[in-house]
């Protein structure tokens, strides 16, 4: 147990010696003369000072945490000992002052305080103050000013001379003639702005030094300022100077290296060094000249020579490329070039390649640019005469197309015609498109051009030499619409089709006149709806006529492939609109047209894609009845194989067909159905019933649907069952490499087995018997291949994922100090600002309070002070009164008693 | 009912007269008409006017018999009859008082008859076209009437009047707006004449009735009862009443159970009459919604829906709603489900127009993972197969939903990634190439073995002439990186769909054309130049 706090205090007095023995009589004197008792006052006084503290508590407050050590802290540790006591009786103290200042003052004192410099300072002369008024007037207004504050109005009250300050500490007011002033104005700016800014920062330290150092500043700045800015713009041209000496250098040691290059290489390889080959530069088709000047050293003169030689190569007419003259070879390889790329395009395409790479290829195609016309040039070169004229003289050119329009050389003033476009369109796209097509163009056209009308076919009864009947027109309105063409072609045998046609393009040839290549345009569009209008003519005009009309079609097609894409598309919505399930004649070859027009291998393709959804769409849908019916069915199997040669792509809706087709055809029912395709009997049987004696081929007349005899109808179904046996061999041909042929093929063989079975096969001619045989003997070995080559799906050999990972968010502003964390910044903000408006709250209230305080205390004591004198003075009075009432009744009593005395 | 038929069959001939007479009605001149209307006005006056004019009542009965000239006549007539008879309800007229004469039992026992006849009269104008509109609002008002006025102190119900109605709209000459009106206004909206009309749909139905006729019946009660559509769940919601509702609060009218009692009765009436095979599809259909939600004991449909279910062919696709409703919903248990389910996959449903719902079941079906994999696997392997003949539709719906069971069924990816790793495997294989192991004549998918066996199909369809097929179809031998696909977007594709699609898009760019031109597109190429005829001129006769 701690001793109590009398004995501790004992204690500690008599330690400090306080209290101690008492001293003698005679010791006490010896000290008292000596001093000592006097400095062991002051001592004690000291000590008791100290006891006093040590015992009170409430003297002391220490800080709240202990100190940290000081090397866990950059701030500086100072154990304060913080004095409440203290600091709150000199607070109170300085608040009574104040109290009293203002009691004091009250209803003494006015509202405005003169707070002019040295007003309260008698010891300052009047001129002092004047002077010390000024400066600080004017430090207030240089403070403000800033240069480009055109709010600020002391700028414009400034005196200026010539529009020129006239200000005490403005560099204006130097000489005019001091040269600096004026060479560097722009400069200037920069550099008081600087000032400014760097005076603004500066601000924020201190005002007091600020002025200070302004003042010490000042005078200097300006030299010093011109003087850096050129010393900088030196200092920084040396710089780049000695960097371009130091990259000259490297330069030449590089090229040095470069040369001494070829010797490490031999003597890598190991051989010995030969001879040094002659320098890149100077190729073997290089212009010695312009190597000698290569070599040459002295540049500026390369330079100048340059730019004349250009100036004349570009003035010289000689000077255009001429066409070289190639080999055959040359011609033949190029030509196989071209067409690897377009394969190698096409074969991209099929494969669905993302769409970049096609406008890789219009780049690549851009550069071939050239060489393209060089191909073609040397083609037309093969023909001199008309190919010159063409080339040469437009007015010779017209006269080159009378030529071709009385059947002579259409194809070759186009093809020059084109070429020459294609040099003058600027145009990229236009362009590219149009070269794409050139070759190919140049080179199918001539056998066309031997095919056609104009050539003299055996085979087929063409115009000779104008027209059947020999009255054909030379000239034709190019019709804008299929009705103009009608019109057009009314009186027109329908063997001088091809010849009008031919005709109408070379008349409205786009080079003749920029009109024509719209209208050309309108006219390639209506010769799509002719051909669907012609094959649905009762009269079946002949396909050679039709075929003729789709090669021009796609011919016209290389120069309007979105208005042609566009009518066909138009064709097959009509046809998917109207009559889906019911194709006409024309419908079919508007299919057929688009097969070869258009590439049909292409992953997906604007016309190709719907054309073949048309088509499974019909198959697919479509319950066949007639035997009109399965005809259209198999021309449309036949197209959706032809447009799969080469993409090999399944088409389910064809072994749908064919195996119900074959189905239906066969003598006898099956037994069991193979395979899961669904049949459609239909309701009048059209097996078959005896062998025909002829033999044919369909023809696309037989989809259109009508009556027929007894042994039309025998043949044509002898002729459809041979047709689809043809289509199953095609299409086990198309689709052998797939996964999947043994599911597809198997249920189709057992219909063949079926129709090789004894109930079947005498009703079947022998042409078909030896047809089937084969077939069968085919797709038993195509499916024991299939099964050989079958293998386990392996489809996931993927690497494997990896785990995503994300990055951890940072927060700039994190404290781990801070007690609450919060992202929000704006209630961040707020809370910030309440727990301020508290703390501000209190301590007004605080001091609210302290001040009411301090005056009732002040007027308690003052009241006090009051009545204490009140007090007083009524006790004086009280005293003084009864003092002379006792002196007047001692009187009285004397006189009383004298009076008493007198009596007696 | 023989007065009923013979009524009927006198209507039908009144129909047959009244509508050859109608276009010259509009020849008439006013006057006979307006003085047929002023004359049935003066007689329904003199009827409130005093007992003794009662007999004026048979006239007007007549009038609206006999009306073969005039259909308004007799509409006036009856609207004019519905007002003195609600009166003479209101009033007690048609109720035996006690203490009444003789004279007065008379009278009261004659107004009924009259009564009677009224009512049979109005249900004949039920049948007939533009006025039964009047006559069923005239027979609902007397039957609200009747039922507030003519118990005594007990809820009371004039279901036989109902029944009357309810008969006269399910005859198979009933004239179908009244029906739709009496359906819709009044059996949807109020619920003591839903149960009532159920009662009495089942009375009508247990009527024997000729094969023809049943046929209409059919149509006409399914109609009825298919305009019910929500069920109701709690007693709370039955509040809406017609006729006031009884005051004891235990009336059956009040209790769910004899609600859904009744209505199980008459759908159970109706299920159990000899259906065609329409008939039954069409009640397959809304089985799920609107038929087993009624049914306190669905074992009773329970059988109907199996029968269906086992039919085969689309009865048994539509029947697979019902089923599934009865398996998830009432608990019922039908063992060889999934091998039915198997069954049903065959060449026409993918062909089928029911294709995407039968999907959207079947996907249900099998998305539990606690199913056999052998099974689901069995599923994948046939439908693949199917694809193999189907059109673009189906094999898009396939092949996600594929790749959903894949995802699902992890082992069920050894049919897309099967590696032959050992020596003697490779040899095999080799030597003697690879069959497919599985089954296809199996029906119990449990023994297929396609879990054996792989993909192949799908393979194959991704080279689809489709580009958008295709594309898809390889989404399976991509990495399995997508949880799964939301196979409603890929349900209802057709090929009129896909091609609008494909045509509705503008040309951007600019389409690629063959840069061969083809020199032979009809005719055989010349000899000896070198290329082969196209398929077309090979197999085709163009000249």
């Amino acid at each position: 147990m701690p001793p109590s706090q009398l004995k501790r205090l004992k204690a500690s007095l008599r330690e400090q010696g306080v209290v101690g023995p008492q001293q003698s009589k005679k010791q006490r004197k010896q000290n008292a003369q000596n001093g000592v008792s006097k400095e062991k006052r002051v001592h004690k006084k000291v000590a008791l000072e100290g006891i006093r503290e040590q015992f009170n508590p409430f003297e002391f407050k220490l800080a709240g945490k202990a100190p940290k050590f000081e090397v866990t802290t950059n701030r500086k540790t100072s154990a304060v000992v913080r004095r409440p006591g203290v600091a709150k009786g000199l607070a109170e103290e300085r608040l009574a002052r104040a109290y009293e200042e203002d009691v004091q003052r009250r209803k003494k004192v006015g509202g405005i305080v003169d707070k002019r410099f040295g007003e309260n300072d008698p010891t300052m002369a009047p001129e002092d103050k004047m002077l010390e008024r000024f400066t600080l007037e004017k430090q207030r207004r240089h403070k403000n000013s800033s240069a480009f504050d055109l709010e600020d109005d002391v700028m414009p009250g400034e005196l200026t001379h010539m529009g020129q300050s006239l200000s005490l500490d403005s560099p204006a007011l130097k000489d005019d003639f001091d040269e600096k002033d004026l060479e560097l104005s722009d400069e200037e700016d920069h550099p008081s702005d600087d000032e400014q800014t760097r005076k603004r920062r500066r601000s924020s330290a201190g005002e007091d030094e600020e002025d200070e150092e302004e003042d010490e500043e000042r005078p200097e700045r300006k030299k010093s300022k011109q003087e850096v800015m050129k010393e900088l713009i030196a200092k920084s041209k040396l710089h780049k100077y000695e960097r371009q000496t130091a990259k000259d250098d490297d330069e030449d040691l590089r090229e040095e290296l470069d040369l001494e290059m070829s010797d490490i290489h031999a003597l890598l390889r190991g051989a010995v060094p030969r001879s040094q080959p002659p320098p890149p530069a100077s190729g073997p088709g290089m212009n010695p000249d312009r190597a000698a000047l290569l070599s040459g050293t002295d540049k500026g003169k390369l330079d100048k020579d340059y730019d004349l030689g250009l100036r004349q190569m570009a003035q010289d007419k000689r000077s255009q490329p001429t066409e070289r003259t190639k080999t055959e070879d040359e011609r033949i390889e190029e030509g196989s070039r071209k067409l690897q790329e377009l394969e190698a395009k096409r074969q991209r395409r099929m494969e669905g390649a993302p769409e970049s790479s096609d406008e890789e290829d219009a780049a690549a195609n851009d550069g071939d640019e050239e060489e393209e016309d060089f191909g073609l040039g040397s083609g037309l070169k093969a023909r001199p005469t008309a190919a010159e004229i063409g080339i040469e003289d437009e007015d010779d050119f017209l006269i080159d197309d009378d030529l071709v329009a009385s059947g002579s050389d259409l194809e070759l003033s186009e093809g020059d015609s084109s070429d020459e476009e294609a040099e003058e369109l600027d145009n990229d796209e236009e362009d590219t498109d149009f070269l794409k097509s050139l070759l190919t163009e140049e080179e199918a056209r001539r056998p066309e051009f031997l095919t056609g009308a104009n050539g003299p076919l055996p085979e087929a009864e063409m115009p000779e030499q104008n027209g059947v009947n020999g009255d054909l027109a030379y000239t034709f309105k190019c019709p804008q619409s299929h009705e103009e063409l009608l019109q057009i072609t009314r009186g027109v045998s329908v063997f001088d089709l091809p010849t009008v046609v031919q005709r109408i393009r070379a008349l409205y040839h786009p080079k003749l006149n920029s009109e024509n290549k719209a209208k050309l345009g309108k006219f390639a569009v209506s010769l799509v709806d002719h051909i669907s209008y012609l094959a649905n003519q009762p009269q079946q005009p002949p396909f050679l006529i039709l075929e003729t009309l789709i090669r021009h079609i796609h011919s016209l097609a290389k120069t309007y492939p979105v208005e042609i894409g566009n009518t066909f598309r138009s064709h097959l919505q009509a046809f998917g609109e109207s009559r889906s399930l019911s194709p006409t004649a024309g419908d079919l070859v508007v299919l057929t047209a688009i097969g070869t027009v258009f590439p049909t291998s292409d992953h997906f393709h604007q016309v190709v894609t719907p054309a073949i959804l048309t088509m499974t769409r019909y198959l697919g849908l479509k319950i066949p009845q007639t035997l009109s019916d399965y005809s259209t069915g198999a021309y449309i199997c036949t197209l959706c194989l032809q447009y799969q040669r080469i993409s090999k792509r399944y088409v389910p809706e064809v072994m749908n067909f064919i195996e119900n087709t074959l189905c239906v055809l066969a003598p006898t029912k099956l037994a069991r159905l193979p395979g899961n395709f669904p049949l459609h009997e239909p309701k009048a049987s059209v097996r078959i019933a005896g062998t025909s004696k002829s033999t044919r081929r369909l023809t696309i007349y037989d989809c259109i649907p009508r009556e027929h005899s007894g042994d039309d109808e025998t043949s044509l179904k002898a002729a459809l069952l041979e047709t689809n046996l043809s289509l199953l061999d095609a299409a086990a041909d198309t689709w052998v490499d797939k996964s999947s042929f043994t599911e597809v093929f198997t249920p189709a063989s057992k219909i063949l087995q079926h129709l090789s079975s004894k109930a079947c096969r005498p009703t079947l001619s022998p042409i078909t018997q030896t047809h089937l045989t084969k077939l069968t003997q085919k797709l038993t070995i195509l499916l024991k291949n299939a099964h050989m080559t079958r293998r386990p799906l392996e489809l996931h050999h993927h690497r494997p994922l990896a785990i995503k990972t994300a990055i951890p968010k940072f927060e700039e502003s994190y404290n781990p100090d801070k007690k609450h964390y919060d992202a929000d910044k704006e209630r961040v903000d707020a809370a910030k600002l309440r727990k301020e408006f508290k703390r501000e709250k209190k301590g007004a209230m605080r001091e609210l309070r302290k001040d009411a305080a301090v005056v009732a205390r002040e007027s308690l004591r003052e009241k006090r002070e009051r009545d204490a004198a009140y007090e007083k003075k009524y006790k004086r009075l009280v005293a003084e009164i009864q003092g002379e009432e006792g002196h007047e009744a001692k009187a009285y009593e004397r006189e009383k008693e004298w009076r008493k005395k007198g009596k007696k | 009912m023989p007065g009923l038929v013979k009524a009927s069959a006198g209507s039908a001939k009144r129909k047959r007269s009244s509508s050859d007479k109608r276009p010259s009605k509009r020849a008439r001149s006013e006057s006979s008409e307006e003085d047929g209307q002023a004359q049935i006005l003066l007689l329904e006056n003199e009827i409130f006017e005093s007992k003794k004019n009662y007999n004026n009542v048979a006239t007007l009965i007549k009038i609206l018999k006999t009306d073969s000239e005039d259909a308004d006549d007799s509409v006036i007539a009856a609207i004019s009859l519905c007002r003195v008879f609600t009166r003479f309800i209101v009033a007690g007229d048609l109720a035996n008082k006690k203490g009444a004469t003789d004279q007065e039992a008379v009278v009261v026992k004659w107004l009924k008859e009259r009564y009677t006849e009224y009512k049979n009269s109005l249900f004949d104008l039920l049948g007939e076209e533009g006025i039964s509109a009047t006559a069923l609002a005239l027979c609902m008002r007397l039957l609200k009437t009747e039922g507030e006025n003519t118990r005594t102190q007990e809820y009371q119900f004039p279901s036989s009047f109902l029944t009357g109605i309810v008969q006269a709209l399910v005859k198979p000459e009933s004239d179908a707006n009244a029906r739709k009106e009496f359906s819709e206004k009044f059996v949807e909206e109020y619920d003591d004449i839903r149960f009532y009309t159920f009662e009495a749909i089942k009375r009508v139905l247990e009527e024997p009735r000729s094969a023809a006729s049943a046929h209409q019946v059919f149509d006409n009660v399914f109609e009825i009862l298919t305009t019910i559509e929500s069920v109701p769940e709690s007693e709370e919601e039955l509040e809406d009443f017609y006729i006031p509702a009884p005051k004891k609060s235990k009336h059956a009218l009040f209790t769910l159970t004899k609600h859904k009692k009744r209505a199980q009765d008459a759908w159970y009436a109706l299920v159990t009459m000899d259906l065609s095979e329409d008939q039954r599809k069409s009640i397959l259909k809304i089985m799920s919604t609107s038929v087993a939600p009624w049914f306190i004991k669905p074992e009773l449909l329970m059988d109907f829906c199996t029968d269906s279910y086992n039919a085969g062919g689309s009865t048994s696709l539509a029947a697979l709603s019902g089923l599934f409703y009865l398996i998830q919903e009432k608990n019922l248990d039908y063992p060889s489900f999934y091998q039915k389910l198997y069954g049903l996959l065959d060449s026409e449903i993918m062909h089928s127009k029911h294709r995407s719902s039968f999907f959207k079941l079947m996907d249900t079906f099998l998305s539990s993972t606690h199913l056999p994999v052998v099974l689901v696997a069995s599923f994948v392997k046939r439908l693949s197969r199917l694809t193999l003949n189907a059109p673009p539709g189906g094999v898009v719906t396939v092949v996600p939903w594929i790749y959903n069971i894949l995802q699902k069924h992890p082992t069920c990816t050894f049919m897309i990634h099967r590696v032959t790793r050992t020596a003697e495997g490779k040899a095999l294989l080799e030597s003697e190439g690879l069959a497919d192991p599985f089954l296809v004549e199996e029906e119990d998918p449990m023994k297929t073995h396609a879990i054996d066996s792989c993909l192949w199909e799908i393979v194959m369809l991704q080279s689809h002439y489709h580009p958008n097929v295709a594309t898809l179809a390889k989404i399976i031998s991509e990495q399995f990186t997508k949880y799964a696909y939301n196979l409603e977007d890929f349900l209802d594709h057709t090929y009129g769909s896909m091609l609008e699609d494909e045509l509705s898009k503008d040309v951007k760019k600019v389409p690629v054309v063959e840069y061969e031109i083809p020199k032979k597109i009809f005719s055989k190429q010349e000899e000896g130049s070198g290329k082969e005829d196209s398929l077309l001129v090979k197999l085709w006769d163009f000249n």
